[in-house]
């Protein structure tokens, strides 16, 4: 098999570095084990929420404090903004409306009742500063989501918030459902019509209602305008625990615009490694269904995420390996390849922060892995998103950013390379 | 308060102190520093002994264990796992040991069946191919918690009292006896006193501490077993290495998890149960030896437990003690009586044995205590059964045949363990206070996802529990659902740093990725600078600065060094 340019990796940097690449007239395939941080994230797009533990309330003016070599560094503030505004007139078109402005930060209310710090927020989610009388809303039968904690937390946040909940109409289904299954329901426009007044009645008296982010799963924001004007209550979408019913909307656009491209789609069917000659890579392998399949290219793109994503294999040993090119890879601690025991992988506190969530694969200005002394050791190998060394996703809050920011720069990068 | 008797201690041993009294008509109170079953009780492999483990160099041990092997399997058929047990012969492993293991066994009245290599992989398919030779014991599985719960329920309904979170901080004596024992609500901030006739030390590897604070010498060895949690069971039955007792030489499948254990390591503290990443990889690859599945399995956590050895008085340097290895302590149990030993009139210690042997310790020991209480009453522990025997020998796969059969049963909270939300509003009705608690009370956070889905929904469950209004701070005495959370999670990481790779390193940051990220839990306000600065990779956790975060309500934690002594 042949490509143009392959790129690896189904989440929020693979999705739109193949989407981009494909816009900017390259012929594309993507190779991908399973979903995601589209499904595994809160739903929104963070950018930069924390530097150093202290919260950030202008993302773009903090790049300059974060150190040499993380991935916004590499790619400049230009590439940041670029990247967001890319992805508003993207998800504005696929009828996934963000609110939000790229200098300054948002917050978003979770299933806990805290308030985490963002930027980008589909429109159901961003009812900023919440106030009056707040209801926490949740369906009968939907055990995901707890209003009397989520009302807890907002009341501890000084916000005046009462839990309820709301009945679910007669369903051909299960007494008990999950996320996905409610939000599939949702989309049906007579569900929404026999939900809405048992919802209006759980929200009555409140000014807004936080509900969880459930309503609609393939058709956009539309079920959650339509039930909020059958409710005649703003409703707020609160982000849940995997999977984001709002990151699978995403999942759901980035393929359509896939296919409208053109691009070629392997689900199920990972990367294992690649074929060399000398500092370029030739092909790379794939597992088929019974075989294993080599596909040549003439560009890689590898967005197969850090340890939490499957990109970076964390050994027994302390040592850590990049899956698919097979790079050494370190801890920020530590050099490439070297191994302090996999004690220094974890923190002592499960919340506080974790070396493993910030391991990664060091890389140049142009995205490329570099050796020890900065040089690039893959002429045509561009990797993006948590597979970056330098930044921990989770902890600074910045998973969306950092791909939109990478999958930006290859776009640019890319569509400047002629094609051999 | 006042009572006749008090136990200190609330592993299995106290316990059953606690229904051996309550079925002779006595009144007592046992007083407990954490919740039921968080010491050795709840740090230990669930192995219900044959006794086939000591045939060759304890048979005082390995009698006593077969001989309460059959009475557990009548009064407490439900806390076990009716699996058997094999001990395998592998290449390299001494043919004369094996002889003499069946001669021990033979003398010691365990049934040994010989079987065949074949034999043995029709019984146990992932056994190593060259295992030679294997021989069948009745070796099982036992839920210690689930035996706690039911003791406890038994002699609470025949009046006796358990008090949880009240550790023993000192006593009153008025010459040669103990008048009270002073106790400190950990819930409520507050001492109290607990007037007496009598004392029961039962507080296993701390007993030295109880004994300390009665003022009698008492000296116990505090012998470290790490035991490693793999994802799933590989073993129909328990699997035993056919060797002199040595590091990861069985396999204990429980639940939805195997076991394998055990290092013995003679440390200077009970409170010292870090897990040095070395002896998690020497369990591992151990135990493939039997098993080679193990050695590229996904594993869950690792912990470490200590056992109650008792040190008999001895000159010092004498004994084993120097030796580091404390396999060749006696697994056998001591009464001792402080009166003729020590000048006090009132106390007993129950010291050494083991989980098998817990009913036959505590009736040793009440025996004794009885005939000088002048209660005329026998022992009856051995033939009544307890709360719950009604439902036959516990049966991996019924839960799952339950929640399949019929929806009805219930809304899944955890669907590792398969806990319910109704389990989990019992729990909450009978008036639990900690999150952590679920944890031994339904298993709650024991599986592949160690938390990541139902940590969360029960913490709702406890928020659903709450009054509605008000300021959002929970009322006097009632559970706070998130600072509970934040202390169930740290527990249950306390128990993972020592086995993050492969799987479980991605499990563990999906986890951190929803519980920080997602939900923003940022912790206790504690700087993770300080906790990265004091952490020592051999003592997970140590110098934690969250470790001042409840840790009078927890206590079950890797490393811990205990800042109040007592009770067990």
């Amino acid at each position: 098999m042949r490509a143009d340019v392959i790129v690896v990796g189904a989440g929020p940097a693979g999705l739109a570095s193949a989407t981009r690449l494909a816009e900017a007239g390259r012929q594309v395939l993507l190779l991908a084990r399973g979903n995601g941080f589209t499904h595994w994230g809160a739903g929104a797009v963070d950018v930069l929420g924390r530097v150093g533990g202290e919260p950030v309330e202008r993302p773009l003016a903090a790049i300059d404090r974060l150190p040499d070599g993380h991935p916004y560094r590499l790619t400049g503030e230009a590439a940041v903004r670029e990247g967001l505004d890319w992805f508003s007139r993207f998800a504005g078109a696929a009828g996934l409306a963000h609110a939000g402005d790229p200098d300054r930060n948002r917050r978003q209310v979770t299933a806990f009742g805290t308030l985490r710090q963002t930027c980008l927020l589909p429109e159901p989610a961003a009812g900023e500063g919440l106030g009056g009388r707040v209801a926490v809303v949740s369906f009968a039968g939907f055990r995901d989501f707890s209003p009397a904690l989520c009302a807890l937390g907002l009341r501890r946040a000084g916000i005046d918030a009462t839990p309820a909940s709301a009945p679910v109409p007669a369903w051909d289904h299960d007494r008990y459902f999950t996320a996905v299954e409610l939000a599939r329901a949702i989309d049906d426009a007579d569900f929404r019509r026999r939900l809405a007044p048992g919802l209006a009645r759980a929200v009555a008296g409140a000014d807004v209602a936080v509900v969880p982010a459930v309503l609609g799963l393939r058709r956009g924001h539309e079920p959650w305008a339509d039930l909020q004007s059958l409710v005649g209550t703003p409703l707020v979408e609160a982000a849940t625990a995997p999977p984001s019913i709002p990151g699978v909307r995403l999942f759901a656009a980035y393929r359509a615009r896939l296919d409208t491209l053109g691009v070629r789609w392997q689900f199920g069917f990972p990367a294992i490694g690649v074929e060399r000659d000398g500092d370029r890579v030739t092909a790379v392998r794939s597992e088929g269904a019974s075989r294993v399949v080599v596909t040549r290219c003439q560009e890689l793109v590898l967005a197969t995420g850090g340890v939490a994503g499957n990109g970076i294999e964390a050994n027994r040993d302390g040592t850590l390996t990049e899956k698919v090119a097979g790079l050494p890879v370190g801890l920020a601690s530590s050099e490439p390849g070297r191994s302090e025991g996999r004690m220094a992988f974890v923190g002592a506190r499960f919340l506080g922060d974790h070396p493993l969530g910030a391991a990664g694969v060091q890389v140049d200005a142009e995205l490329r892995p570099v050796d020890a002394s900065g040089e690039p050791v893959l002429a045509n190998v561009r990797f993006v998103g948590g597979l970056l060394a330098g930044h921990d996703p989770t902890v600074e809050g910045s998973r969306e950013g950092v791909a939109l920011a990478t999958a930006a720069r290859v776009a640019s990068l890319l569509a400047a390379t002629p094609v051999r | 308060m006042e009572t006749d008797v008090v136990v200190v201690g609330g592993g299995v041993t106290g316990a059953a102190v606690l229904r051996d009294l309550a079925l002779r008509g006595v009144n007592a109170v046992l007083v407990e520093r954490f919740d039921l079953g968080t010491g050795t009780s709840g740090r230990w492999h669930g192995l219900l002994h044959s006794g086939a483990r000591y045939a060759v160099r304890d048979q005082e041990s390995a009698r006593e264990c077969i001989e309460e092997n059959t009475t557990l399997r009548r009064i407490a058929p439900h806390t076990i796992e009716d699996i058997g047990g094999l001990f395998v012969l592998l290449p390299g492993d001494d043919e004369a040991y094996a002889g003499q293991f069946v001669e021990g066994c033979r003398a010691s009245g365990i049934a040994t069946e010989e079987l065949s290599a074949a034999a043995a992989h029709r019984r146990e398919p992932l056994l190593a191919p060259d295992v030679r030779l294997a021989f069948a014991v009745p070796d099982g599985g036992i839920d210690s918690w689930a035996l706690l719960r039911s003791m406890r329920a038994d002699a609470e309904a025949r009046g006796c009292q358990v008090l949880v979170r009240h550790p023993m901080v000192g006593v009153e004596r008025t010459g040669d006896r103990i008048t009270a024992v002073r106790v400190h609500d950990a819930v409520a901030g507050q001492d109290r006193t607990i007037g007496c006739q009598w004392v029961v030390n039962a507080a296993g590897a701390w007993a030295g501490e109880v004994g300390r604070m009665a003022g009698v010498p008492l000296t116990m060895i505090a012998g470290k077993g790490v035991m490693v949690v793999m994802a799933s069971r590989y073993v129909r039955g328990v699997v035993n290495a056919c060797r002199k007792p040595a590091d990861g030489d069985i396999i204990v499948p429980q639940h939805e998890v195997a076991i394998l254990g055990t290092t013995s390591e003679q440390v200077p503290s009970a409170d010292d149960i870090s897990v040095p990443p070395a002896d998690v990889d020497r369990m591992i690859d151990m135990c493939a030896q039997m098993v080679p599945a193990i050695a590229s399995g996904r594993v869950l956590r690792a912990f470490a437990g200590s056992r109650p050895l008792y040190q008999p008085e001895a000159p010092a340097g004498d004994g084993q003690a120097e030796s580091g290895d404390t396999r060749e302590v006696s697994r056998t149990f001591t009464v001792l009586d402080h009166a003729s030993r020590d000048g006090l009139d009132n106390m007993y210690s129950i010291v050494g044995g083991k989980l098998t042997t817990c009913r036959q310790m505590a009736e040793a020991v009440v025996d004794r205590l009885a005939e000088r209480m002048g209660v005329t009453e026998p022992c009856r522990t051995a033939t009544e059964v307890l709360p719950g025997a009604g439902h036959g020998p516990h049966r991996v796969a019924a839960p799952l045949a339950k929640v399949e059969r019929d929806q009805a049963y219930g809304e899944l909270i955890c669907e590792c363990e398969l806990v319910t939300r109704g389990q989990v509003r019992d729990a909450v009705a009978d008036g639990l206070t900690e999150l952590e608690d679920l944890r031994r009370a339904v298993r709650l956070g024991y599986g592949p996802c160690q938390a990541a889905f139902c940590a969360w929904r029960a913490a709702g469950l406890l928020a659903e529990a709450q009054p509605p209004e008000g300021s959002g701070e929970p009322p006097s005495g009632a559970p706070d659902p998130l600072a509970g959370l934040e202390r169930f999670l740290e527990e249950r990481w306390r128990g993972q740093q020592a086995t993050i790779w492969g799987d479980q390193a991605r499990q563990a940051l999906l986890n951190h990725a929803i519980y920080r990220g997602i939900f923003d839990l940022q912790g206790a306000g504690a700087p993770d600078e300080a906790a990265a600065a004091n952490q020592t990779p051999t003592e997970p956790g140590s110098g934690d600065p969250t470790r001042r975060v409840g840790d009078e309500l927890i206590g079950d934690s890797e490393g811990r060094t205990s800042s109040r002594p007592g009770g067990g």
